[in-house]
């Protein structure tokens, strides 16, 4: 069988989880592989929540905000960004690869863009294949 | 590939006809699936008031011939369109306009029409001639009914019993009737439909002057043709009598007890809605209680009778037309009236009778099943 | 606490989830899970007793948590957090595993979905068993509006909501309300005058004392949530002092430099200071400064000569002010189809091609050619072709049908016959004539003499063929009713062109958190049953940026929605979700991080205690301090570090 990546997804409320309702709405299809887990805002999302998926079994981790000037808490998803750039240079240390963490604005409109979105980072996860256990540990 | 062009000209030709009603068709095609043409050929009326509506109308195509009028997708016409009304004026276009060709048989009829004053060619003198033995006096002012039988049981050998029966009933009654001199020609509804506006128009008016001029109050027609032209047409150009037709009549009649039946017909009899009685004028229910106070007669009933009922094919002016085996509705209601076990089927209008008569012939079933106007029945059962 | 017992609900949602999960199996497997002392599958668990099963349960098994798998959350969190409610239990000890829009609809059916679906219900299970209960909280409702767009829906549901004294903004981009309606010249199927009764309605609006009208003005910012909107709007400068202006239009007459009419769908010129039309509200006119002299060369000022009420000042800038409102009710309308992007049916290349539009200015009085129906080169058009859904029911523009051209096209029909008795070509595919007095409207047209063709137009052209085809326009079309193929010439062809959503809808998406539809039109909460609002709470939608409409569908909607903003404002306070953020002083290290990162200023040092605080009214519940408190003090309120790590474990197992 071939390796079936998991990833866990963290949606804002406000633009993504309703751009990803809207793709389902539409019937738009994508891979089942990207678990969503609501958060209220992007910039809710504690980088220990990505360690934490990372070390629960995740080979890659989902990030999305709304699109930058468009947050419903005016910049939450300013902070989130720069929150994941810094997130990302420590995972690089640890081994773990740049496209395993990813970042995307999703409005509330964009239900293709969800898509592509979900289909890129599982494609993306899958070429790497799974999260060594070793680095696993680090985390 | 054909390339058409919408053809304003020709539009504005079959609206001036009368065919005004087309410009409401939405062509949604329940003619087509109404008409009855469609139970033995093709025929697609919807089509064909698109082809008027945009001026495409092929004026050579026998199509424009081949509606019996029979009103029951005019009946049925969601948008309420006078289809009758447009097939007339395409007909109209042709036979006036000089833009197609008219059947030769109508012609013919046409030019007898014209010419003598009825389809047949017979000598206008003749016409009263069925009479000769049954002492009918002429009408004269005062008398109280006008009979009025039809040029077809005027003339027709096979179709005069109609006319004598219905003499004879009056007679045995002591009805105050009278026959109108021989100067009365054809009611002109039939050749109307089949386009001769103008013959019909010198018709009407000739029929007219006549009865008016003789002090006509009310007529008794046998034919539910001349009964829709004089009750719906006539008036129009200034006609004032009343029109009755002989199942009216006679229904009234036994209803005021002066007319009572009392020989018994033991048969089974099958009644045939004449569609100018039935759809073109409602007159459903006299023909049939007239039949059902006839002793021992029962009355049984086509699977589609009343608004539903199957036009013999005699109508528009497809009387004088041939129309091919295998294409004729009165044959299909001859094997209908088979199938229900009748041994009668009762009719109330000469064509009717005329197309009923040679299907039962050419069906070879002559023997077993009759085919006979209300009026002989009535007359036989007195 | 309480030892949790939690009671799971797998929804078939008819065959919306059923059709593709396993919803049998998911409960199965439910049940199997830690805590979970019931779990079941229903049809619909939305309904009145797939509530009453839950609180049945509550009730008789002691249920004390509660997961629901079927839709999103988006959709029915609040109804299943009432059904706790009601059944005595604290409505956040509740969770919802979205397995419809995030799983039966979302991805090619096959076994994995069932998979997929017992993942996010023993994830929601694994979270609910962390819930603790929180209170809800009510804030009161500012009782003013926002009505975005000036058109018949925004006014209309301004009119509603101030007819019943409460204050409404009109925010209108244009330099005058009265949107699309006002370059109608009769509207169908009754053919009265578009502006016979859409002026009334403008000057009601311009007079009534709760509402104000903002044209020449966009939103360009909103913050806050349902019943406390801020609202940030950009008025551009008219140049023209409103409060001086006595709306003579001197200027106007006097002006020597023009442009394309935007009122007039580009079929005439315009000043470069002008009002759009002549019943403009309000009458004051602005001043282009993409095509005024004075903005392009600094010479000219003749405005401002013959201006006797000084009102005309170059020096006037864009101001920005900031309006507090409870709802918002969007009416931004609709764009026109362009209809150059169907280069055969040769509109731009032949000038007596048409849009529906500029046909629309060439009939009214206050059109371009005060009425007449006429060419380009003056004469009257003996014929004229009317060309059905251009750029709508077609895959390669717009799939969806526009609903009004239908329409339009009869009444073009009746307009033509009335002015010229021209000879009428109709090419549709099917006649939509579906509202009230709609079909006796198309019998009655049908009567005053049109030809019906049916077929979609293949291409119109003037190359003739034949001699009386020389100087015309050729439409080609295949009479699909005849099998034929048909060439019409004709001296004028008018174009029905789609609706279609504004050119800026996305970006008013964005800005109001809206989601689109397939279609690129706002996407209303419920397609059947809740038409008016959106997934944002306190904002709703009317007219064609919903979707296309007539103007009594229209009005109808605008209406529904005023209803809705009212019963708010009536209702005075919402309750809106507990999920604040709370610091742990204990654990408070009084770095103060979290001070500046709050995006409502709602933290603040306790300068005596050496800890910050939150202020628990101003809190919005976002959880930026609580993600990046150093010392892991502050709790997020219903996104906690158990909870989530719960739900993170859950996913993953």
């Amino acid at each position: 069988m071939s390796f079936e990546p998991k990833i866990v997804g963290f949606l804002c409320n406000w633009c993504s989880y309703a751009g990803a309702d809207l793709a389902g709405i539409s019937r738009l299809k994508c891979a089942p592989n990207v678990h969503i887990i609501r958060m209220m805002c992007s910039g809710g999302i504690s980088p220990l929540f990505i360690l934490k998926a990372l070390e629960a079994g995740a080979d890659g981790v989902l990030i999305c905000g709304c699109s930058p000037g468009d947050c419903h808490y005016k910049e939450g998803n300013y902070k989130t960004l720069r929150r994941i750039t810094l997130l990302k240079k420590m995972l690089e240390q640890l081994g773990i690869e740049q496209e395993r963490v990813q970042l995307h604005w999703v409005c509330a409109s964009c239900g293709d863009e969800f898509v592509d979105v979900v289909n890129k980072i599982t494609a993306e996860v899958k070429e790497l294949g799974p999260l060594q256990a070793g680095v696993k540990s680090r985390v | 590939m054909d390339v058409l062009s919408p053809y304003k000209e020709a539009t504005d030709v079959i609206l001036e006809a009368g065919g005004e009603p087309l410009k409401l068709c939405y062509q949604c095609g329940l003619c087509t699936g109404i008409c009855p043409w469609n139970l033995v050929r093709s025929f697609l009326v919807r089509r064909i008031m698109h082809a008027a509506q945009l001026g495409a109308i092929d004026f050579g195509s026998e199509d424009i011939w081949t509606c019996v009028t029979c009103r029951a997708c005019v009946q049925r016409c969601p948008r309420g369109v006078e289809i009758i009304d447009v097939m007339r004026a395409l007909r109209r276009a042709v036979a006036s306009m000089g833009i197609g060709v008219v059947p030769d048989a109508l012609r013919i009829s046409a030019k007898n029409i014209a010419g003598v004053g009825n389809p047949l060619g017979e000598a206008p003198e003749k016409r009263n001639d069925w009479a000769k033995d049954l002492k009918v006096k002429n009408f004269a002012s005062g008398t109280e009914i006008l009979y009025f039988p039809c040029c077809v049981p005027s003339y027709d050998p096979d179709v005069k019993t109609i006319a004598r029966s219905t003499a004879t009933i009056f007679n045995k009654l002591k009805i105050d009737y009278g026959l109108i001199g021989t100067e009365a020609k054809c009611c002109g509804e039939s050749i109307r439909k089949a386009g001769h506006e103008d013959t019909f128009q010198s018709l009407a008016q000739n029929n007219i002057n006549l009865f008016t001029s003789n002090g006509v109050k009310t007529v008794v027609v046998s034919s539910p043709h001349c009964y829709h032209t004089f009750k719906n047409e006539y008036p129009e150009l200034g006609s004032k009598f009343e029109v009755i037709h002989t199942t009216q009549y006679l229904a009234s009649l036994i209803e005021q007890g002066k007319l009572k039946l009392s020989k018994e017909i033991n048969k089974k009899v099958i009644y045939s809605d004449p569609c100018y009685l039935g759809r073109h004028n409602s007159v459903y229910d006299e023909p049939r209680k007239v039949l059902q106070s006839i002793p021992g007669l029962e009355l049984i009933e086509f699977p589609d009778a009343r608004e539903e009922g199957l036009c013999c094919g005699g109508g528009g002016g497809r009387i004088w037309m041939d129309t091919p085996k295998g294409e004729r509705f009165s044959d299909i209601r001859v094997e209908q009236a088979v199938a229900k076990g009748a041994d009668i089927i009762a009719l109330a209008c000469p064509y009717c009778f005329l197309n009923y008569r040679d299907s039962v012939l050419s069906m070879g079933k002559a023997e077993t099943m009759q085919v006979k106007d209300i009026a002989e029945l009535v007359a036989e059962a007195i | 606490m309480e030892e949790p017992r939690i009671g799971v609900y797998v929804c078939h949602c008819g065959t919306n989830i059923a059709g593709t999960v396993d919803v049998e199996e998911v409960a199965k497997y439910a049940e199997t899970l830690p805590h979970v002392v019931v779990a079941r599958h229903y049809p619909y668990t939305c309904s009145d007793p797939g509530q009453e099963l839950i609180k049945k349960d509550i009730k008789e098994l002691g249920v004390n948590r509660v997961v629901v798998a079927s839709c999103s959350p988006r959709l029915h969190e609040k109804t299943f957090q009432g059904v706790l409610r009601e059944a005595g239990l604290n409505p956040y000890l509740f969770q919802m595993a979205n397995i419809r829009e995030q799983c039966s609809w979302l991805h090619e059916p096959g076994p994995e979905l069932t998979e997929k679906a017992k993942r996010m219900v023993g994830a929601a299970v694994n979270r609910v068993s962390r819930h603790v209960p929180l209170e809800m909280r009510a804030v009161p409702i500012f009782p003013a509006t926002l009505v975005v767009g000036g058109g018949i829906a925004g006014m209309q549901a301004a009119l509603e909501i101030a007819n019943s004294n409460h204050m409404v903004y009109i925010v209108e981009r244009e330099p005058s309300i009265g949107g699309h309606m006002a370059q109608f010249d009769k509207t169908f199927p009754t053919l009265d005058c578009a502006a016979c009764i859409l002026t009334p309605r403008m000057t009601e609006v311009s007079r009534h004392p709760f509402i104000r009208i903002l044209t020449y003005s966009e939103v360009v910012a909103i913050s806050g949530y349902v019943g406390n909107f801020k609202i940030k709007i950009r008025r551009k400068p008219r140049y023209v002092d409103e409060g001086k202006c006595i709306g003579c239009l001197v200027c106007q007459e006097k002006c020597p430099w023009t442009a394309l009419s935007e009122f007039n769908a580009g079929t005439s010129k315009r000043k470069a200071i002008y009002t759009p039309f002549p019943q403009a509200v309000p009458n004051i006119p602005v001043i282009d400064a993409e095509h005024c002299a004075y903005f392009l060369k600094e010479k000219c000022r003749a405005c401002e000569k013959f201006c006797d009420a000084n009102a005309i000042n170059f020096e006037q800038s864009e101001l920005i002010f900031e309006l507090e409102v409870g709802n918002i009710i969007i009416a931004t309308g609709f764009d026109t189809f362009d209809a150059s992007s169907i280069p055969q049916y040769g509109y731009g290349r032949y000038p007596n091609v048409f849009t529906s539009m500029e046909f629309e200015r060439l009939c009214s009085p206050t059109g371009p050619t005060e009425g007449h129906i006429i060419l380009a080169d003056g004469r009257q058009p003996e014929s004229v072709a009317i060309v059905h859904c251009v750029g709508s029911r077609d895959k390669n523009y717009n799939e969806y049908c526009s609903r009004v051209c239908c329409m339009h096209a009869l009444k073009y029909s009746h307009l033509i016959k009335e002015k010229t008795n021209a000879a009428i070509y109709q090419m549709y595919i099917d006649m939509r004539c579906f509202g009230k007095g709609y079909e006796e409207f198309y019998n009655r047209i049908s009567n005053e003499g049109v030809n019906f063709i049916r077929g979609k137009v293949a291409k119109v052209t003037d190359e003739a063929i034949a001699e009386e085809e020389k100087g015309k326009l050729i439409v080609l079309v295949e009479d699909t009713l005849l099998g034929t193929m048909l060439r019409v010439p004709v001296d004028m062809v008018i174009l029905c062109i789609a609706l279609e959503p504004r050119k800026d809808a996305n970006e008013v998406a964005r800005l109001f958190h809206l989601g689109r539809s397939a279609d690129g039109f706002f996407l209303e909460r419920h397609p059947k049953l809740d038409p008016v609002a959106t997934m944002s709470e306190g904002i709703l939608i009317a007219g064609c940026c919903q979707g296309p409409k007539d103007i009594p569908d229209s009005v109808a909607q605008a209406s529904a929605a005023a209803a809705r903003a009212l019963a708010m404002i009536a209702r005075g306070k919402i309750e809106v979700p507990a999920i604040t953020a709370a610091i742990d002083e204990t654990e408070c290290s009084g770095c103060r991080i979290c001070n500046l990162l709050c995006p409502y200023d709602a933290i603040f040092f306790d300068d005596e205690a050496k800890v910050s605080r939150i202020n628990q009214v101003m809190c919005q519940g976002c959880g930026v301090c609580a993600a990046a408190c150093p010392s892991g003090a502050i709790t997020h309120n219903y996104f906690t570090v158990e909870e989530i790590t719960a739900e993170i474990e859950g996913v993953l197992a």
